[in-house]
């Protein structure tokens, strides 16, 4: 579909909305998610020569972003910059102003899963791809995909409720 | 037959293959318990879905469109295809009706063919004059069906729905057997349909939301505030859609 790389900037643009959702589910709040948008961004137009004419734009921006967001994670912990204050309950004055209820009670729910389980839920439930493109993107076995997403969804529920 | 959590999410999923689903389906019949835990699991991916979902109604930040747009040589710009900034209040580039109609035809012929071959009975989408109408089962879709209630499992899913930037309701749509996402706004008492697109991969055929670019930078072209929630779904449904254009 997309035949030459110049025009992989305007395919980004259109992948924007998904992109910044997937950094949405990975980071605590929109402004880190904007960041790791950029920086995938930036990553995917320095190595757009490495993108295969006729695979799936969507997959190779996705695994751009997780390699992306992992490396900022690693970055930030050295600075000791996510070591953000534990949320002790639901103070209304620290919800971000972006975030309805429940965008917020999910995203903090999500933040306290490992990452590799919140990877495996931010690409299959919320992104809504099949196990194979999510195993795909995460660079694992399908196998081992599934026992993420089955244990980061049992730590979900718990966290959620049934009330919420 | 006892089914581990696994199995049970890979089938919340449409992970399983056709003889696994309707063995469980067959089970759920006879086991409310069964039933209570596949429920919970659905229910879950939907509130996790549906907390992510309004961002991709959002606005996207124009350093960020901007960014992407570099990329693009200046030189050849000409050649490439421009998608209308999302949030831009700009109406789509004026394209003659000849051009449009010669794209409504190979359009509607895609999803003829694959519709017909899939689906017995009447035709999702007809031409007139060079533009394309829901008819059949995706007009009766686009008129009766709300995204909030729908099981995911009906021929034709409901993505969003919002006020485009002329006042009229447009809804995203997709038809599961064509493979084929689109876009439907209401026009003098019918659904005009501007955009579709292959809408490829199992992703695709389970979720309204996740639609192609050609129909997400479409949705971002006519949007205008904010897509309806549940309950505004519902009253405009039941107002008939037709509401006074506002400007």
């Amino acid at each position: 579909m997309i035949a030459v790389a110049e025009e992989i900037g305007e395919h980004i643009v259109a992948l924007l909305p998904r992109l910044r959702r997937f950094a949405r589910a990975l980071s605590r709040n929109q402004h880190d998610a904007d960041d790791l948008t950029q920086a995938a961004v930036e990553r995917a137009l320095r190595h757009r020569d490495q993108f295969r004419a006729g695979a799936n734009l969507a997959s190779w921006m996705f695994g751009i972003m997780k390699n992306a967001w992992i490396d900022m994670r690693r970055a930030r912990g050295r600075r000791g910059e996510v070591a953000l204050p534990e949320d002790t309950g639901d103070h209304p004055v620290v919800a971000p102003i972006d975030a309805s209820a429940s965008l917020w009670a999910v995203s903090e729910a999500m933040d306290k899963l490992p990452e590799e389980q919140r990877l495996a839920v931010a690409l299959v439930l919320v992104e809504g791809m099949s196990y194979k493109e999510a195993a795909a993107v995460l660079e694992v076995p399908i196998g081992t995909l599934t026992s993420r997403l089955a244990r980061g969804r049992t730590a979900l529920a718990a966290a959620l409720g049934d009330a919420s | 037959m006892n089914y581990d959590d696994e199995t049970l999410m890979a089938f919340t999923d449409g992970e399983l293959d056709q003889r696994q689903r309707t063995e469980i389906a067959a089970a759920l019949e006879r086991d409310p318990a069964l039933a209570r835990r596949v429920q919970q699991h659905r229910a879950l991916r939907e509130k996790v879905a549906g907390a992510f979902a309004p961002l991709m109604e959002q606005p996207v930040p124009e350093h960020l469109s901007k960014l992407a747009r570099v990329a693009v040589q200046p030189e050849r710009g000409g050649n490439v295809v421009k998608f209308p900034a999302r949030g831009s209040r700009a109406p789509s580039p004026p394209w003659r009706a000849r051009e449009w109609g010669a794209m409504a035809a190979s359009v509607l012929l895609g999803v003829l063919i694959s519709w017909k071959v899939l689906t017995p009975g009447p035709v999702p989408v007809t031409a007139q004059n060079g533009a394309l109408r829901a008819s059949g089962p995706l007009a009766a879709a686009l008129d009766s069906q709300l995204a909030s209630t729908q099981s995911g499992s009906e021929a034709v899913l409901i993505g969003l729905t919002f006020r485009g930037t002329d006042g009229h309701y447009c809804r995203s749509f997709l038809l599961r057997a064509a493979g084929t996402a689109g876009l439907a706004c209401r026009t003098n008492g019918e659904w005009r349909i501007p955009v579709t697109a292959a809408a490829a991969g199992s992703e695709a055929m389970r979720q309204a939301a996740s639609m192609p670019p050609e129909v997400l930078a479409a949705i971002g072209a006519r949007l205008s505030g904010d897509a309806l929630d549940a309950s505004q779904e519902q009253s405009a449904l039941k107002a008939g859609w037709d509401t006074p254009a506002v400007r």
